[in-house]
């Protein structure tokens, strides 16, 4: 069957079904973000093409497609306020992508937006780059590319699952060298900004502490970052990550300071002489959008891009916007700043003036019974264990202008943040430096590959004190009134009241008790971790390290070579497969005897034409070549005798194939002249 | 008269020039091709040069946003590229091309070529489109089949022997990236008939005819008998009642009797320049056919003896068709 060629120029039928097909699964991933009338465009499109198709209705007109794309814009506008970030392009790409269907009447429409799919599909990556998103999008791939391969096979009316087959096989052969270019192409800095992610909730600790907030995070069991040690892992007890450090008390928040109230004089990080047992590990942490990150104290990273603060934190210069991976060396029995500097001292020592009067009242009580600074914090702590104070995860609101006298005398029910913001104030009340930590405690630990899960209910926070020859002392307020918090973690402190993860019914995490459910979920947590440190996280460092594990140095060379060598080794089978099967089987000795023969003729000038019979052409070399001819036409007997009278005889057709061979070796020369010409 | 010799005419668009000589020497001329990496050439199509476009915005993307899976999905579809290059090769490789037959036409009209195509190792060829220059172009899928049949129709020049130039077999399955062609030359000609040319009456070389005979313009009404179809009989003459009784389809043969023979002769038209005289020639040939009667050509060193019926037709307008025409090219 043959198609006039205009015909084919449209989409087959089968075309068509696999484009809205990709359609649908393209948009899938970003259903969460997208506001739901874009689900209602691709429906409306999808629909209206395919009665289009059916011939109930037509093509809209192309003012009709003006009035829907302006509609487009317009409703983007409306519902992001903007058309500039990135979820607004995104969603704006996504509309088109729907609309285009409209005009999708011609071959090159079809590649417009097969094209736009492909785009689209990497639009995905740039929200997360998940495991489960990443397998998806390699289906989407294949859907969009057989779209592609549906629209070159013309005259297909019906709708064929089997188109899938030759896409994938494609597909799969393509990926070992996508594998060759990702490990091996160089990685560059951007070019140029980018929109970025403008809705993307800020996650994690936030730079501001103030009770009475409702704090989200306790609900939250999404993973902040994952901890590999070098060495064992220590008791989870000792696993404090400093994140902030809050030094202001503002209008009843503690805040941490800003960097012009710093002094140039306290601008740099004091390097300490480190001391006690080393921690070596890496961290790797999920986008938070903000600055800070985490490490037990005192740390150091030895990778460029992290920088130290005054008060002994981590932190990144630009914001945290994709995953990051950092090392940190931490000697946590390191005395810090063991010599406060006046400025710090009366920073430290800052409370607004006449605020919390019953709380001041009681620090100084307490610390009028104590010998020493030291001793006041232990008779602080033994106040908060010996007093009914209860750790919970549902606190009543404060509500009161002077909230920690309301939280001290009155409540007394709270959760990490009261504990430290009463307890810092307690001790600044009574003169001793104290500030407020805050950041993760603990973490969980997988057995599968010896990482620290720290989740977003891990958030914690704590104080520090300043104690004359000793520095800045941890102090966990919460540890004196839920010992468990600090023990077990936040799942047990709170079993008594079930608020852990009451938000998320559905949380893996709370079906930790299921043995199985436990394990499946370890284990996609450990994928997870050797997907983002290898894959996502894959930069131009573990680059380096990898190609200098294998070749040793690393020069343009040798990346040319691997890049070239690759690509062969996986192109050869690849085009062994497809074409090696046309090559003839070789021919079989007769032929092949036949075939020395012509070449040796063809030497003299003598070339067997295409199609030519070897007794025509045996009849012309003895016309041609008379000396010749006797030869030609004794040879052609003989394998006109072997290659068509039937060879039963397997014996006899040996022998005459041996003869025929030795006929072949006395081919008459010519001339000895002519032949030493043609050598020489 | 050595101009008339020159028969080759270049369909515009057939490749010509330096390019169409190393054709010449690549792909010679054969009555059959089979298709392999000599003949076959690939190149990036529009849409593929569009495509990789999209490959450097989803390079750039990648750079922009460090996305590494941004990277992955830009060497992916890069890696597909190439490897689509195999494969739109193979979708021609191995093909073969024979030539079948190609109709006479009269100028301006269009010959019909008849080709086929068989598949080679591979199961199935899709998308494959096939093209002379100048004429028209089809569209052809080889799946479950070894072979096919195509017919195209290509416009014929002047007197002689047409020669369509090099056919266009093209496809660029299976994913549109890249576009594989070959420019084979078939070694298929038709033969062009000279123009009709009324002229009023056939003029001298009468002398055989019976004067004031005339030929019956629409003769043939005397009912001669039954003859099996030949293709090209008019649809009227068919004997649809002896189809209807299931026998073979039959053509009824009417015949006029004329009971004389007509020459037509070239040296009727004294001083009327050669083209012309052949076309006035194949005019009454084909006034003649047309009334049954029974007519005869003599041209310089040919002549043909009195006959009428499509074999006398084609015997005379090939002759007329020839005349002074050089067997260069075969």
């Amino acid at each position: 069957m043959s198609v006039p060629f205009g015909a084919a120029s449209l989409i087959p039928r089968n075309a068509l079904v696999w484009i809205i097909l990709s359609q649908f699964a393209l948009l899938l991933p970003h259903l969460g973000r997208l506001p739901v009338w874009v689900v209602l465009v691709y429906l409306l499109t999808a629909v209206w093409r395919l009665l289009v198709y059916q011939g109930r209705v037509s093509f809209p007109g192309r003012w009709v497609r003006i009035a829907l794309i302006g509609a487009g814009f317009a409703a983007v506008f409306f519902s992001y306020g903007n058309l500039l970030g990135l979820e607004p392009t995104v969603a704006l790409l996504l509309t088109a992508f729907a609309l285009k269907l409209l005009e999708l009447i011609r071959r090159k429409d079809a590649y417009v937006v097969i094209f736009l799919g492909y785009f689209i599909c990497v639009t995905a990556f740039l929200f997360t780059q998940d495991l489960l998103l990443v397998l998806y999008s390699l289906f989407t791939l294949l859907l969009v590319t057989t779209a592609l391969v549906a629209l070159h096979r013309p005259g297909e009316h019906r709708f064929r699952v089997d188109t899938l087959r030759l896409p994938a096989l494609m597909l799969a052969q393509a990926f070992p060298l996508m594998l060759v270019l990702f490990f091996l192409f160089p990685r560059i800095g951007p070019l140029w900004t980018v929109p970025v992610q403008s809705h993307a909730a800020r996650t994690g600790v936030s730079d501001f502490m103030k009770p009475g907030d409702v704090s989200s995070l306790s609900q939250s069991d999404e993973v902040a970052f994952r901890v590999r040690f070098a060495g064992d892992i220590p008791p989870r007890s000792e696993l404090y990550w400093r994140g902030l450090v809050f030094s202001v008390l503002d209008a009843g928040t503690w805040r941490s300071l800003r960097y012009h109230e710093l002094p140039a004089a306290e601008l740099r990080a004091p390097r300490l002489e480190p001391s006690g047992p080393e921690l070596s590990y890496s961290v790797l942490m999920l986008p938070t959008q903000q600055n800070w990150l985490y490490s037990l104290r005192y740390a150091r990273s030895p990778q460029s891009g992290v920088l130290a603060t005054p008060d002994f934190r981590l932190y990144s210069p630009v914001e945290v916007e994709d995953q990051l991976r950092y090392s940190v060396n931490s000697w946590p029995e390191t005395p810090l700043e063991t010599e406060l500097s006046d400025w710090r001292r009366r920073t430290e020592l800052a409370l607004p003036p006449a605020s919390n009067p019953r709380s001041r009242e009681l620090a100084l009580g307490i610390r009028a019974e104590s010998p020493t600074d030291a001793a006041f914090v232990d008779a602080v702590l033994a106040y908060f264990n010996r007093e009914n104070f209860v750790y919970t995860l549902q606190p009543t609101l404060l509500s009161a202008p002077e909230p920690m006298d309301q939280f001290l005398f009155e409540t007394r029910r709270g959760f990490c943040e009261h504990y430290a913001f009463a307890f810092t104030l307690m001790m600044r009340a009574a003169g001793v430096p104290a500030r407020v930590v805050a950041g993760y405690q603990g973490g969980e630990i997988n057995p599968l590959n010896r990482t620290v899960i720290v989740h977003q209910f891990d958030a914690h926070a704590w104080a520090e004190v300043w104690l004359e020859g000793r520095g800045w002392v941890r102090v966990d307020p919460t540890a004196a009134v839920s010992p468990e918090r600090i023990e077990l973690g936040l799942e047990q402190a709170v079993a008594g009241e079930g608020s852990f993860l009451a938000n998320s019914p559905l949380s893996p995490l709370r079906y930790r008790g299921v043995n199985w459910v436990n394990m499946l979920r370890l284990r996609y947590d450990a994928w997870t971790y050797r997907w983002q440190s290898w894959v996502v996280g894959f930069n131009s460092d573990q680059q380096y390290r990898l190609l200098q594990d294998l070749f040793g140095t690393v020069r343009a060379r040798t990346f040319v070579i691997i890049v070239l060598a690759s690509g062969a080794l996986v192109l050869l089978p690849v085009a062994w497969l497809l074409l090696g099967r046309h090559r003839r089987r070789p021919p079989d000795p007769a032929e092949r005897l036949y075939l020395a023969f012509c070449a040796r003729l063809a030497r003299r000038g003598l070339t067997r034409g295409r199609g030519e019979g070897p007794r025509d052409f045996c009849r012309r070399v003895a016309g041609t070549d008379p000396a010749l001819g006797q030869w030609a036409e004794e040879f052609t007997a003989g394998f006109e005798e072997l290659a068509y009278a039937s060879s039963g005889a397997n014996d006899g057709a040996r022998a005459q194939l041996k003869g025929l061979r030795r006929l072949l070796q006395q081919m008459p020369g010519r001339a000895a002249g002519a032949s030493r010409l043609v050598r020489g | 008269m050595g101009a008339a010799a020159e028969v080759t005419q270049r369909t515009p668009g057939s490749p010509g020039g330096r390019f169409g000589r190393w054709l010449e020497r690549r792909i010679p001329a054969a009555r059959s091709v089979t298709l392999d990496q000599r003949r076959i050439f690939i190149f990036p199509s529009l849409p593929g040069l569009f495509f990789l476009l999209l490959l450097l915005l989803i390079l750039l993307t990648a750079i922009n946003y460090q996305n590494n899976m941004a990277y992955a999905v830009a060497f992916l579809l890069a890696t597909l590229f190439i490897i689509a290059i195999l494969h739109t090769y193979a979708n021609l490789a191995g093909l073969s091309l024979h030539a079948v037959s190609a109709t006479s036409a009269f100028p301006g009209q269009q010959s019909e070529f008849t080709l086929r195509l068989e598949r080679g190792r591979r199961a199935s060829h899709f998308g494959l489109r096939l093209a002379w220059p100048g004429g028209s172009d089809t569209q052809v899928s080889l799946v479950d089949r070894d072979s096919a049949e195509l017919a195209l129709f290509v416009p014929v020049g002047t007197r002689g022997w047409h020669h369509p130039g090099r056919l266009l077999l093209e496809s660029s399955y299976p994913l549109g990236l890249l576009r594989c062609w070959t420019w084979v030359d078939l070694d298929l000609r038709a033969l062009v008939y000279p123009q009709p040319l009324a002229s009023s009456v056939l003029p001298g070389g009468s002398s055989e005819r019976p004067e004031g005979a005339t030929v019956p313009v629409s003769g043939s009404d005397d009912f001669h008998g039954f003859r099996e179809y030949r293709r090209g009989d008019s649809l009227r003459q068919v004997y649809w009642k002896g189809l209807a009784r299931g026998l073979a389809l039959q053509t009824k043969h009417y015949a006029a009797f004329a009971d004389h023979s007509a020459w037509l002769d070239w040296e009727a038209f004294p001083g009327i320049p050669v083209e012309q005289r052949l076309s006035h020639l194949c005019y009454w040939a084909l006034q003649y056919e047309r009334g049954g009667e029974d007519y005869g050509l003599r041209l310089p060193g040919t002549e043909i003896a009195p006959a009428r019926g499509e074999a006398q037709l084609a015997r005379v307008l090939t002759a007329l068709a020839l005349f002074r025409i050089g067997e260069q090219r075969q």
